[in-house]
């Protein structure tokens, strides 16, 4: 099956780093499997001991024996199950961290039709199951096979048919359990689906549950739920069959090996080919070849788990971004330093469903220039943000940046150059400095608090930089969140600004007490300004109005202003007639208007 | 410590003595009592079964000491009868059982879930700040504490199988057997002293989980955030400070667990040792024959399990008790028994779920907001109105005013003036600061107004209104007995009608996770007809009009002003202060 060899191979590569360690481990388990089978052949010693009629201290003896042979076994097998989880978590971590690098390196289109609540499944949830079965099946595995090959060593040396006639029955069993293994894996993939959408949907809800409490609409969230319940409930019961057809098979060849091994020891001993302790370790081990074997089975549901995670994980990190960073290859090249020039040639872009979103898009935006672009809801001005940052590739025509192809810039020196502020601020869960910084230790907190202060938040500085944010970001109103996400960029000193209805969450006022810090900011740099709020746009020096993916209008701000035919023109206006309505009152003056 | 609600951390060990986990986990277990009990009586006669397996199998060691064939045959025979009486009773035992296990889960589910979207009421809960950490609560600690009852079934089942195995093993040899009582102690001693680190591990490590779901979630949310600040490698760095961290208290965890497991699997051997020592005379008089030393060795091998599970059952017992601690933190008043509550949700049944339910219209004259103060608390613990809250919230402070049916209010003021915190404070939705202060509706005191202020009477739209992973029309009925015509209605209103027109389903359009197959404005607006879809008698609106162009406002305002919706509304726009009858700008939590 060529579904199933892949995940293995991958986890394979993971083991591969450790491998001196999983050597020592291997020690460990090795002495852990065979110290068991010590005890019977103590115990059919004694039985034989008793009928010969030999002194009652070589029973004490043997007796004390297997109290030490115990112990051993103890402190042996506390040790290998620790070092084995250690272990795991150390392979599992990795994995966790590649995976998330690699969900990041995914096209923006991805993280579009994935929920997090699915991609934390993924590289959370089922990464558990991987490492649950590398730290608890692989040792548990490796353990059966190696008592189970002394178990017939042992019985061997006997009489050969004793050692002959377990190892048919222990063929017998392995054949039954790969067949039934074969049958699993599908299965498992359900009983995973089922948890992600139960999960996934409740993760969602939550999310959304001031809109559901203010809509009155928690017997509708609860009969969803009820939805993905019962879906998971299904799944689970159907999963729980196949687990029990697994274990009749097991265990109902266990029972009748038990049961012949009995016949078999009786028939010998009355033949008298071997002794009545003999038969006795013969009736020991095949019992005793039921726990190895039950270890297997009870942690199949983790190697069905893990083995359906494999699959699921392998598939993720199938998934390529269609976005290919030059870094490392010819192509490679950086812009000369400094500000960018903006070079869009005809530019195509849809979202792969023949809807285009941007059409024949042709424009030069020199370096250190500014640019304001306007147009209704849907006319593509997000998408030419993207298209700037190489979030999403154009479908034809070229991007460049300082005259270099976008695809041609290594993705490592575009994301350093080329900020974003979007209207959407997404905070994470941790201090003010990390909501800044993203987790970057380099710069000072004093430069940190300068940004926050610049960009107006002076409140959040005087509460310590260090302090924690609400979570998920509850503490600050969506305006503030856009202030902060000005204090990231003004760290960074990019060449390139994109704002993406940056200020759209600000009030007017706000806004123009942040003139002076705006102007600052895109000083030295080129920048592209989508607004809605005209007055947003008021130092651009050019302007581009944007109607169903097209340009529609394009030139220096003053000559459209002055243009009172042209489509900017008449947005001016529109915005205008409310200026004049509105002059009366006083205190809401500061608004959405055109002053000049 | 950090909670989900950042409030400092609870104690309340009184809780759980006024009500114990045994209880809250009893009546957990009894939310569907056929399958609960089914598998009980199943698992029972499952763990006595080897009392007799062994016992045939200690009759056919003698039978062949004396060298009676015939007899080691039958024997042997009723052995395999026993075992596969065994494994058919595990068959139907374990079906049942996994659909208790299941619905417990999902009960402790539902009620937590219930909780977090209760419009008002008793029932409703605190809301978490991050769904993501949350998500653990619903996923690890359901399974906790149905892992906890599952751990019942065994005790009992080993204390039948004990009892019966201990007296024929007493008549037999009772000095034998009492020795063998010395390791069985020996496991239930050794679980008592690794009690209390059981439960400090499992609370670190529950922490440590909640801490990376927690960052995953909110790397993963704001995917592309992350990308365009060029913030991989760092976000990377945290995220391994916080797995290694993990795997250090995980690893501890799961020590201490399978070191007890592994202690108690191996006093069989150890309980084997002795009774050969003891019974060494005996042995060699013959009257302790092979085959009864055969049934102490088959029996010994079962005799582990009770000290074990009951050593579980603590260590569960511990386990559940964190759990209901991280799960009371979602439900009203932190009180695990609303955790535990039977609910009678009708899952893997052909029962409807109850149909939602909405209020009887009450048309509004007039709402009188009185006094409103909302206080986030600070860091020194006494709140002022006026200061900011310690994560930056704005508080409001003694805000009054009125409005009459069919009029439009515009609230307006700058970044951090309680803008949105008094729209919160109205509708009942400022959970996390002090509300004093009333509102009336129609003269009338509102008691609970997160309950009251829903469709019909109020619908609320915020600034970053969250969608569904459905339909556009599930998304604006949410339940409700809107028909077609009135989502059209609502679409037109919204002025998202000719985009919803131009999608391949339109209204039936699914629109992917959180909506996030819609433009930002889009999904506003899906979210002001969600609003608009049951004619509230009071929208309340939180700038909306952020992510909208003038053009798509003004048909917005227009449509709102044509149909005469009484409007209270945030924004800074000319188009919505021309239209307002009333215009209150804050400042600093006041009126000004």
């Amino acid at each position: 099956m060529s579904s199933a060899s892949d995940p293995w191979r991958a986890l394979i590569d993971l083991v591969r780093p450790n491998r001196g360690r999983y050597l020592l481990l291997a020690l460990a388990v090795t002495l852990r499997s065979l110290l068991p089978l010590v005890g019977p052949l103590l115990v059919g010693r004694a039985v034989d001991l008793a009928l010969e009629g030999a002194p009652a201290s070589d029973i004490v003896q043997l007796g004390l024996a297997l109290i030490a042979v115990a112990v051993v076994g103890q402190v042996t097998a506390v040790a290998a199950s620790g070092y084995a989880t250690v272990l795991a978590w150390r392979t599992a971590n990795q994995l966790r961290l590649d995976m998330t690098d690699h969900v990041l390196g995914l096209d923006h289109e991805f993280h579009r039709t994935h929920t997090p609540g699915e991609l934390i499944q993924r590289i959370d949830g089922d990464v558990t199951s991987v490492s649950d079965f590398l730290g608890q099946v692989v040792a548990a595995f490796g353990g059966a096979a190696l008592t189970i090959a002394g178990t017939l060593v042992i019985l061997a040396a006997f009489d050969w048919r004793l050692g002959a006639g377990l190892g048919l029955f222990v063929l017998a069993c392995v054949i039954v359990m790969v067949w039934m293994r074969r049958q699993a894996v599908g299965e498992a993939e359900d009983t995973m689906s089922a948890r992600a959408r139960l999960y996934g949907g409740i993760e969602e809800r939550l999310t959304a549950a001031e809109d559901l409490r203010s809509s009155g609409a928690g017997a509708h969230a609860m009969a969803r739920f009820v939805d993905d319940a019962t879906f998971n409930y299904d799944t689970r019961l159907i999963e729980e069959k196949a687990f029990l057809r697994l274990w009749w098979g097991l265990q109902g060849s266990v029972v009748t090996g038990a049961a012949l091994a009995l016949i078999l020891g009786g028939w010998l001993v009355s033949a008298d080919a071997i002794t009545l302790g003999t038969a006795f370790v013969l009736f020991q081990y095949t019992q005793q070849i039921r726990s190895p074997l039950e270890a297997i089975i009870d942690r199949f549901e983790l190697i069905q788990k893990a083995s359906g995670a494999m699959v699921r994980v392998a598939k993720l990190r199938a998934v390529r971004p269609t976005i290919i960073d030059a870094a490392g290859t010819d192509r490679a090249t950086s812009p000369p330093p400094g500000p960018l020039a903006v070079d869009f040639d005809h530019v195509d872009f849809d979202y792969g469903d023949d809807d285009p979103v941007l059409i024949d898009v042709d424009l030069h935006l020199a370096a250190g220039r500014s640019l304001g672009v306007v147009g209704r809801t849907g006319s593509g001005k997000s998408t030419l943000s993207r298209v700037i940052l190489r979030l999403v590739e154009a479908s034809s025509g070229t991007v460049s940046l300082g005259a270099v192809p976008i695809g041609d810039i290594p993705m490592g020196e575009l994301r350093r150059r080329v900020a974003l502020i979007p209207q959407e601020v997404q905070l994470v869960h941790g201090s003010i400095r990390d909501n800044v910084t993203m987790f970057n230790p380099a710069p000072t907190d004093d430069e940190v608090e300068a940004a926050i202060r610049r960009v107006g938040l002076g409140h959040l500085a005087d509460a310590g930089i260090h302090q924690t944010l609400g979570a998920a970001g509850s503490g600050l109103s969506a305006g503030e969140a856009q202030l902060l996400a000005m204090a990231r960029v003004w760290l960074r000193r990019p060449d390139l600004v994109v704002l993406d209805e940056a200020t759209a969450r600000i009030d007017p006022e706000t806004e123009q007490r942040l003139e002076a810090a705006m102007v600052e900011l895109l000083a030295g740099r080129t920048a592209v300004v989508i607004a809605h709020r005209l007055s947003t746009l008021r130092d651009m020096d050019e302007i581009v109005v944007m109607d169903y993916g097209r340009i529609v209008e394009h030139g220096d701000r003053h000559d459209l202003e002055a243009d009172t035919t042209g489509r900017y023109r008449r947005l001016l206006d529109l915005a205008l007639e409310d200026v004049e309505e509105m002059a009366a009152p006083a205190d809401v003056a500061e608004t959405g208007n055109q002053r000049r | 410590m950090r909670t989900l609600d950042g409030k400092p951390d609870i104690d309340d060990t009184d809780h759980y003595r006024r009500r114990g986990i045994w209880s809250l986990a009893w009546e957990i277990s009894q939310e569907r009592k056929r399958e609960f009990w089914l598998g009980y009586a199943m698992f029972i006669l499952f763990f006595a079964a080897p009392a007799a397996v062994g016992w045939f199998v200690g009759q056919a060691f003698d039978a062949l000491t004396d060298n009676d064939t015939s007899r080691l045959y039958w024997m042997a025979g009723f052995m395999w009868l026993a075992e596969v009486f065994r494994l058919a009773v595990l068959q139907v035992g374990a079906v049942a059982f996994t659909k208790s296990w299941t619905l417990m889960s999902s009960l402790m589910q539902g009620n937590m879930l219930a909780a977090q979207v209760a419009s008002g009421g008793p029932e409703a809960g605190q809301p978490v700040g991050s769904a993501g950490a949350a998500v653990t609560h619903f996923r690890d600690d359901p399974h906790d504490v149905a892992i906890f009852v599952d751990s019942w079934l065994d005790v009992s089942g080993a204390i039948v199988y004990t009892t019966i195995a201990l007296s024929i093993m007493a008549t037999i040899d009772l000095p034998a057997t009492l020795v063998v009582l010395v390791p069985m102690v020996a496991v239930a001693l050794v679980t008592m002293v690794l009690d209390t680190r059981i439960k400090q591990y499992r609370r670190a490590d529950r922490q440590a989980t909640a801490e990376v779901t927690g960052l995953l979630g909110d790397i993963l949310s704001a995917a592309t955030t992350v990308k365009v600040n060029n913030a991989t490698d760092s976000s990377l760095a945290r995220l391994k400070e916080l797995v290694d961290e993990r795997r250090r208290t995980a690893v501890k965890d799961r020590l201490l667990n399978e070191g007890l497991y592994e202690f108690s699997n191996g006093t069989a051997d150890i309980g084997l040792g002795l009774v050969l020592m003891v019974g060494a005379g005996a042995i060699v008089a013959g009257s302790f024959t092979p085959g009864e030393l055969v049934l102490f060795a088959a029996y010994l091998v079962w005799l582990g399990f009770l000290p074990r599970m009951i050593g579980r059952t603590i260590a569960r017992h511990k386990q559940a008790m964190v759990a209901f601690d991280g799960m009371r933190r979602l439900v009203a008043g932190h009180s695990a028994a609303r955790v535990a509550r039977q609910r009678h949700l009708p899952i893997g049944l052909d029962r409807p779920t109850p149909a939602r339910l909405d209020a009887e219209r009450i048309p509004l004259q007039e709402l009188t907001v009185e006094s409103l103060t909302a206080r986030y608390p600070t860091p020194s613990g006494n709140g002022h109105g006026d200061d900011q809250g310690a994560d930056g919230r704005a508080g409001i402070r003694d805000i009054s005013f009125r409005m009459a049916r069919g009029s439009i209010t515009v609230v307006t003021g700058p970044v951090g003036a309680g803008k949105s915190t008094l729209l919160r404070a109205i509708l009942g939705l400022a959970w996390q600061a002090e509300v004093t202060g009333t509102v009336r509706w129609n003269g009338e005191v509102i008691e609970d107004r997160a309950a009251f202020l829903v469709p019909p009477q109020a619908a609320f739209l915020s600034q970053v209104p969250q969608l569904l992973s459905d339909s556009v029309a599930d998304n604006i009925r949410l339940g409700g007995t809107a028909q077609d015509d009135d989502v059209a209605r609502a679409l037109r209103l919204a002025a998202v009608e000719t985009d919803i027109a131009e999608m391949p389903d339109r209204a039936e359009t699914m629109i992917g996770p959180r909506g996030l197959r819609l433009s930002g404005g889009q999904r506003q607006r899906v979210a002001a007809a969600r609003a608009l879809v049951q004619n509230p008698e009071l929208l309340v609106m939180d700038d909306l009009s952020s992510a909208l162009d003038v053009e798509t406002e003004i048909e917005l305002w227009t449509n709102l002003a044509a149909e005469g919706v009484t409007v209270l509304a945030v924004s800074h726009r000319r188009v919505a202060l021309e239209r307002a009858d009333q215009v209150l700008t804050l400042d600093r939590g006041r009126l000004v």
